[in-house]
């Protein structure tokens, strides 16, 4: 019986590497991931100068030995976006993994049991989802005051609602299948079926849904640093946009301070979107036959009449 | 003298997602009289569905088509979606399954039936609504409902009113692709019983799609039979229900449940249809067939005439014996 | 009455929503270890009357119930205190940021349903080519733009077409009607379309989707069988089906769109709720930033249950 499960959980995974595979849009974004993040964690060996050592001019332009230029401390701007990188996936994960924490737990509860629990833990949801959480998260993290830690966990204690519904209905369906009642009938525990049942055949959800909400975290982490209320002594890639934008770059005409930082941003959250979208459909597919759209059905001639007949 | 309609040789290809293709329709042919009604019967996957949905030209982009469907002895498949538009609903129209939401959700069933007048000039503003109002009433619907919307009807309802919406431009052919599936028993009765009595009041040539071949019998005068994308018998009901010549008719007939005898076990036909994403060799129906013999497995059998008028593509010779 | 339930339920939850939110507001504020209104001294620009002022009004001497309610007392009354910053009340500073607001935002909405719309329609229709593969790719790079970085980019590309910064030029002296018409329309371009092309990459995927599910659905079939011609299928069928779901999802994209005033007011110096917010920030003037928390959730709220009447009215199945 518990065979069964895991042999189920295995094939799901197997969807999802399958839709790295196959799926183009998929494969470049899993693809451009892995080398943002090999460079980030790599980047105390790897980084061509010191992250806070002047290398050259205020806002040097760009030349071979400093292919994006310097920013406005002379600091060379390969080396902070490698530096950036790591702050910002570092905010963005582990913020990401306190929301799951959250999200998945009240999502799992409520599928799980179903009835009273369930009706409060959405409600509780419904309205959390309607509270912007941008201007929460500002309101927080201005009381608590400026640091990484307070970053991550404001931002993973607004991130979680949308896990929570879509892990809701994921449970409620798996709760009927036959082996998760079959265990009950067999006595075992609420936290052992959760744990041995439930959990594998939703976790290729929550992996997906994990992805999708790094986006939203590195996104928050950019617009909070932004907003002055970033970590003072981490360099995260939003950190590296407010400092551009706060020292007067663009009337500068330093270009390359800002625009590589925001692209590298967009580039990851485009990954991210790319990769999490594409396992949402695979295990998701709600693609069905258009009955209508710009093509037509074709004509086609009928040759070897013959042995068509 | 040129038939109604005429469907010659049609095949019909859907693109797979995984690349290859499936040849789904395998030259079918038959030829429908003004006022006649032929049943297309056959499981589910025999193309039957797809038959009907090519003969308007409601085939999805990744379906590709070849053959002939002749209108008054116009070919309207040549020219594709242009050729077809003009007859849509004019000369053929058409009736989906039950179970279809085949209705507008958000726009009233009137207004859905008054669209169909207003589009093709047969009437408008207040003598459209009068219109509207008359068709309802003559499937049964009172004229005031006309301003529900469908999910305020009974499956039943909804029925009438897309038979309603079907009679609307006074089509010559009305097609009615498994019309009462998804209904309860009583309503199918009722719907059966309608397009009946419709059929014969507006002198409406008739394709019924089923899988039901006793309802064929029943309410139609001619029978084509399809199996896996081909036909496999072709004949007067009469012919059909008293002599089948192809052994997948006579098991479809013992495969229904004799409404008299309810005590008596339904003797579902073993074994599936063939895939048809490749070509076959032999008779597609060889497998689950009761009296296939080595021929059958090398040669495909063409669709023969018999004497009598009825025509299947078997090679056994002699008549099967009901 | 068809759906008074509906009406009622929706509009019960919405003033829950915003009780909640008030009480968060009180939570944050008041009982947070090191909370910034109880503790008056870390006030910058406090004079002692205004210490003593606040005091009396919010009643902070007295325990934490009667503080709640005293602070909903007040609420109830429109009083969200002084801001620390330049000691008016925080409401009438919230007024005149909010009507500045309002009309940026709004275009900015405008033009990203519009667009994203349209584009979503096409590249819907145009399922499986190139032309979809294109126009999702670039609502995709929109979407997964920083809010504040494309507006800097819009600035490094305008810079000298448009005015990059506030909202009227202070140099224009008793300027004649259209000439301040044309000044304001100048200066709110850039700020309206950075929101607009950050949400129109949001909206043409979400309109994408949508449409493709409705062309899926069976009464599409019908409307080809009767003979419309595609188009008309698109605008009176399609449509108006995949209305019901973007309309959902557009409500849900409200706390973005607000996000997104506050970095696009930040960057152009828009005299707006959001560059409140950011001031208060900076200048750590914790009742603004209160006040202007609770009026982003209200209007969040109220557009919400906007949404939700709207679908009430688009969805005639709905009955309760």
């Amino acid at each position: 019986m518990s065979e069964v499960a895991v042999e189920a959980a295995a094939a799901r995974g197997g969807v999802m590497w399958s839709t790295i595979r196959r799926q183009p849009s998929a494969t470049i974004g899993a693809t451009v991931l892995v080398v943002i993040a090999v460079a980030a964690i790599l980047a105390p060996w790897i980084a061509p100068y010191g992250v806070h050592t002047q290398v050259g001019p205020v806002f040097g332009q760009p030349s071979w030995s400093h292919p994006l230029g310097l920013d406005d401390g002379g600091i060379d701007m390969v080396t902070l976006l490698m530096w950036g990188a790591r702050i910002s996936l570092v905010v963005g994960f582990a913020a990401t993994l306190v929301s799951m924490a959250i999200g998945g737990s009240v999502g799992v509860l409520a599928g799980y049991f179903g009835g009273r629990t369930d009706t409060v833990l959405m409600r509780i949801t419904d309205y959390f989802i309607v509270i912007p959480d941008v201007p929460l998260m500002i309101v927080v993290a201005a009381i608590w005051g400026p640091s990484l830690f307070h970053i991550v966990i404001v931002i993973g204690i607004l991130l979680w609602t949308g896990t929570a519904r879509v892990l809701r209905a994921q449970v409620k369906s798996v709760r009927e299948r036959v082996y998760v009642k079959r265990a009950r009938a067999l006595g075992a525990g609420h936290t052992r079926i959760i744990l041995r049942h439930v959990l594998p055949q939703v976790a290729p959800l929550l992996i997906a849904n994990t992805v999708l909400t790094v986006a939203v975290a590195i996104f928050d982490e950019t617009a909070l640093s932004f907003l002055g209320l970033g970590d003072p002594s981490r360099t995260s890639l939003g950190k590296v946009i407010e400092n551009a934008f706060q020292r007067a770059a663009i009337s500068s005409g330093a270009w390359w301070a800002i625009v590589p930082p925001g692209a590298l941003v967009a580039l990851i959250i485009l990954a991210c979107s790319l990769v999490g979208g594409a396992l949402e459909d695979s295990l998701n597919p709600r693609l069905r036959v258009a009955h209508l759209s710009a093509r037509t059905f074709r004509l086609r001639p009928l040759v070897g009449r013959g042995d068509a007949l | 003298m040129t038939p109604l309609l005429q469907v010659e040789d049609l095949h019909v290809w859907f693109d797979l997602a995984g690349g290859g293709e499936l040849h789904a329709v395998q030259g079918v042919g038959f030829t429908l009289e003004p006022g006649e009604r032929l049943g297309l019967v056959g499981e589910s996957g025999c193309g039957k569905t797809t038959t009907a949905l090519a003969m308007m030209g409601l085939l999805p982009s990744s379906a590709s088509a070849a053959g002939r469907i002749l209108l008054d002895g116009k070919d309207v498949l040549a020219g594709g979606e242009a050729t077809m538009r003009p007859h849509r609903w004019v000369d053929v129209a058409i009736v989906f399954q039950g179970a279809m939401n085949a209705l507008n959700p958000v726009r009233t069933v009137g207004a859905q039936i008054e669209e169909a007048l207003e589009l093709h000039g047969v009437a408008r503003g207040a003598a459209a609504r009068t219109r509207v109002g008359e068709l309802l009433e003559s499937v049964g619907i009172p004229a005031q409902r006309a301003g529900r919307f469908p999910h305020e009807l009974s499956g039943g309802m909804r029925q009438r009113a897309a038979i309603a919406m079907a009679l609307s431009c006074e089509p010559k052919v009305l097609i009615a692709d498994e019309p009462t599936t998804a209904l309860d028993v009583m309503v199918q009765a009722q719907i059966l019983e309608l397009l009946d009595a419709l059929c014969r009041d507006f002198g409406l040539a008739l394709v019924l799609v089923t899988h039901d071949l006793p309802v064929v019998a029943q309410l139609c005068d001619k029978g084509v039979v399809m199996y896996a994308g081909r036909v496999a018998e072709r004949a007067p009901v009469d012919d059909l229900y008293h002599r089948p010549r192809h052994p997948y008719t006579r098991l479809l007939f013992a495969a229904t449940p004799d409404l008299d005898d309810l005590e008596q076990p339904v003797a579902s036909i073993p074994g599936a249809p063939p895939r048809l994403d490749r070509p076959l060799a032999g008779c597609p129906f060889r497998p689950r067939c009761d009296r296939a013999f080595d021929r059958c497995e090398t040669e495909t059998p063409a669709l023969t005439a018999w004497p009598d008028g009825s025509e299947a593509a078997c090679h056994l010779d002699a008549a099967v014996p009901a | 009455m068809r759906g008074a339930d509906y009406v009622i339920k929706r509009v019960g939850f919405a003033i829950v929503t915003v009780f909640v939110a008030v009480t968060i507001n009180f939570a944050l504020f008041r009982l947070a270890p090191g909370s910034a209104i109880t503790d008056l001294s870390r006030v910058p620009h406090a004079t002692p009357e205004l210490r003593l002022a606040l005091k009396k009004q919010f009643g902070l001497d007295k325990s934490k119930g009667e503080q709640y309610v005293i602070y909903l007392g007040q609420l109830a009354r429109g009083n969200l205190g002084v801001s620390f910053a330049n000691e008016q009340p925080v409401w009438s500073n919230l007024r005149t940021a909010l009507v500045n607001t309002l009309p940026m935002v709004f275009l900015g909405t405008i033009f990203s349903i519009v667009i994203g719309t349209l584009t979503g329609v096409i590249a819907a229709w145009r399922r499986g080519t190139p032309v979809e593969a294109a126009t999702v790719t670039t609502a995709l790079g929109f979407y997964s733009m920083p809010t504040h970085w494309l507006g800097l980019m819009l600035v490094i590309i305008f810079a000298g077409v448009l005015p990059t910064g506030g909202m009227t030029n202070e140099f224009l002296l008793n300027p004649s009607f259209w000439t301040h018409v044309k000044d304001l329309a100048s200066h709110i371009a850039l700020p309206s379309l950075t929101l607009g092309l950050v949400l129109y990459g949001e909206y043409t995927l979400i309109v994408r989707s949508a449409m493709l599910e409705t062309l899926g659905e069976d009464y599409i079939l019908t409307a080809r069988a009767k003979g419309l011609r595609p188009w008309r299928i698109v605008r009176q069928h399609a449509l108006r089906n995949a209305m019901l779901p973007i309309v959902t999802l557009i409500a849900l994209s409200l706390g973005y769109i607000v996000a997104g005033a506050i970095l696009i007011e930040t960057v152009f110096s828009w005299p707006g709720i959001g560059r409140a917010v950011y001031e208060a920030v900076l200048q750590r003037d914790y009742p603004m930033l209160q006040g202007a928390f609770l009026l982003l959730t209200i209007s969040v709220v109220f557009f919400n249950l906007v949404a939700d009447l709207l679908y009430f009215k688009l969805d005639p199945r709905i009955t309760e």
